[in-house]
């Protein structure tokens, strides 16, 4: 192969990753400047073009004041609704699955490998199924339109996903470990709290990224177990879009799209090293 | 202290079992070999001592005291195992430390320890590190410091040595038995490898599918093998084993083409036995070149021939044939060289040492 192949090659290369990378940039791009244009040179000017001026209406309007349905108090009230759901629904499914993987991978029992199954058996039912039947079980539980049972929903529906990714995380640890702690004396949780956890930072990141992701981006669940008071921002975004005050504001529905995107991003730059790293981890050596 | 009984021990899993009535009595501080081909259940065994595998039925007591029901933890046993098994997110120190803790020792006597164990094992200039920066012979060593830390009534160790590479292996071999010399603590040890077998133990119990074929000193297994398997798996390189027909109390053999007659020490047990053909077991080194006084009552001159050699450097195997079958003779380098110019050499056979086993059972005769 000549050197001259070898740089058309990379041209080739090059050229696809750049166009690709450009096909998914392109709308953010016009999400980005839309936001930050005012009305009448949305109306009148180019989609692509760069904002004459910035100006951040658009996006205090989004935060603060626009109307979602009757209300008109922004996005900011859902926001911190979201959060609060989110925030106590990664933790608990994270920690659930991290104690069914170490008892599943390393404390087999008779049964474990069907409940096992059963388990990954949950990853495959579909959201709209359950709808009814959830509706009804939080009604009859008293959590129907609370954050709690918001979170209790997307805790049952996590765990079986987290589960799978701790198990297959703590198989491929050698059993000799647990027995080399049961032989130093420690009891079932310290050799989970004090051995298992520590060495499982990858694979935390992975699930906590890959929770928030799922329960932040959730729409289902939240438009249906909510009430007026515990919407999401994905309920409320798309109240906001759907509500039109004197034909629609492009630039205010952009802001409140990325704003409603934001946290996913944060975490996905925080972490997301480790995700790609995680996911691809072998067992841990030593 | 530290005296194991094991008393008609059985492991089942489910319809197959795996330990099929084992008794074993082992002295306080003695070093303990459980020697075995791959599925033999030495290593159910072991962890049946350890508590990590409930036992079917039988009974096993550690100092006169019935353990059969006590969890791991209060058996007061340490176990080396053949991963080591390290904390990986702990330090060396807290890897050491970590079984005192949970057993609620006092702050001061646990570094102390560590201190002392640190030196014994010359790892002290380790003990900040984390086990994926040790080299697999300091964690060896790490793992042996944890199982010291503890100063339990028994050490168990499970294949410890099979990880590292040929060299590191003889050496810690020699620390281990060094260990045990100064310690005096009881060592039940797990391995396939018949050298570390015998080079370590005060006795050794070899077993196959579940039950101890032998149990005895590395002397009496290694001289006096039970049946033929014993025979066969202790002992580099193996035990020669050739069927022979038994002519007037002497074994007939014919090698390089002629007949010759061998006289054997058991030839009473080999009379009452009333077989006609018997299989010698014969040991390599007993076959070697003619050497000038011997004692000639079992020692016989014959010739052989000999189709491949293999020099070791203190010696050199030779391969030949008697009866059509295989056979290893063990003779000096020069003599090597020689055969392997000759091919048909002079040997001299020792059968003061020979033993004879039943053709169909392998049983010792």
């Amino acid at each position: 192969m000549n050197s001259l192949q070898l740089k058309m090659g990379r041209a080739l290369i090059y050229g696809l990753l750049i166009t690709f990378a450009l096909l998914y940039l392109g709308p953010l791009y016009v999400m980005l400047v839309t936001s930050l244009k005012d009305i009448e040179e949305i109306r009148g000017g180019n989609i692509l073009a760069l904002p004459e001026h910035l100006n951040f209406s658009a996006w205090s309007k989004a935060w603060s004041s626009a109307c979602t349905g009757t209300d008109c108090e922004g996005l900011a009230p859902y926001f911190w609704n979201s959060v609060r759901i989110v925030i106590p629904a990664v933790l608990i499914s994270t920690l659930i699955g991290a104690f069914n993987g170490y008892v599943l991978a390393q404390w087999q029992f008779k049964g474990s490998n069907m409940l096992f199954g059963a388990l990954l058996f949950g990853c495959f039912i579909p959201f709209q199924v359950i709808l009814l039947p959830m509706a009804k079980l939080l009604a009859i539980l008293g959590l129907a339109n609370t954050v709690t049972g918001l979170v209790a929903v997307h805790v049952v529906y996590g765990v079986t996903f987290t589960t799978l990714f701790f198990r297959n995380y703590y198989v491929a640890i050698p059993n000799e470990l647990v027995r080399a702690a049961r032989l130093d004396g420690a009891p079932f949780f310290t050799i989970f709290w004090r051995i298992f956890l520590p060495m499982s930072t990858p694979i935390i990141v992975v699930t906590v990224i890959w929770q928030f992701t799922q329960i932040w981006n959730d729409f289902l669940f939240g438009v249906v177990y909510s009430g007026p008071g515990t919407q999401p921002i994905t309920v409320a975004l798309n109240n906001l879009v759907n509500t039109s005050v004197g034909g629609k504001q492009y630039n205010v529905d952009m802001a409140a799209a990325i704003i409603a995107a934001l946290p996913t991003l944060f975490v996905y730059f925080v972490a997301g090293k480790y995700f790609v790293r995680g996911l691809t981890a072998g067992a841990v050596k030593g | 202290m530290g005296a194991i009984t094991i008393q008609n021990l059985t492991k089942s899993y489910a319809s197959t079992e795996v330990l099929k009535g084992i008794d074993l009595a082992i002295n306080d501080g003695e070093f303990l070999i459980l020697v075995g081909p791959s599925g033999c259940g030495k290593s159910t065994l072991m962890n049946c001592i350890a508590g990590l595998e409930e036992i079917t039925s039988g009974h096993l007591l550690i100092a006169n005291e019935d353990v059969t029901d006590l969890s791991p933890k209060d058996r007061d046993i340490a176990m080396v195992f053949q991963s080591y098994a390290l904390y990986p997110t702990m330090s060396v120190a807290r890897n050491i430390s970590f079984g005192l803790e949970m057993r609620k020792y006092p702050k001061a006597q646990i570094e102390a320890t560590v201190q002392e164990v640190a030196t014994l094992l010359q790892i002290e200039h380790l003990l900040d590190r984390k086990p994926s920066q040790l080299s697999g012979g300091q964690r060896q060593r790490v793992a042996m410091g944890r199982a010291l830390a503890r100063d339990p009534r028994v050490f168990l160790f499970d294949e410890p040595l099979s990880n590292l590479d040929a060299k590191l292996r003889v050496e810690m071999r020699t620390e281990i038995k060094k260990l045990h010399k100064r310690l005096g603590t009881t060592i039940v040890y797990v391995t396939h490898d018949q050298v570390e077998a015998m080079t370590l133990a005060d006795r050794i119990a070899v077993m196959k599918d579940g039950i101890v074929q032998q149990f005895g000193t590395p002397h009496e297994i290694y001289n006096d093998p039970a049946n033929r398997f014993v025979a066969d798996f202790m002992g580099s390189p193996a035990m020669n084993f050739i069927e022979c027909v038994v002519f007037e109390g002497n074994l007939v053999v014919e090698s390089a083409a002629k007949r010759y007659e061998l006289a054997i020490p058991n030839a009473e047990a080999l009379k009452a036995s009333g077989l006609e053909t018997v299989v010698l077991g014969i040991r390599p080194e007993m076959i070697t070149e003619p050497k000038p006084s011997t004692d000639a009552t079992y020692v016989s001159q014959m010739f052989l021939d000999v189709s491949v050699t293999e020099p070791t450097g203190p010696d050199t195997l030779a391969f030949g044939t008697w009866n059509g079958q295989d056979l290893q003779a063990r003779l000096s380098p020069e003599k090597g060289r020689q055969a392997e110019i000759d091919s048909t050499i002079a040997i001299q056979v020792d059968t003061a040492k020979a033993v004879l086993f039943h053709p169909q059972t392998g049983a010792r005769i």
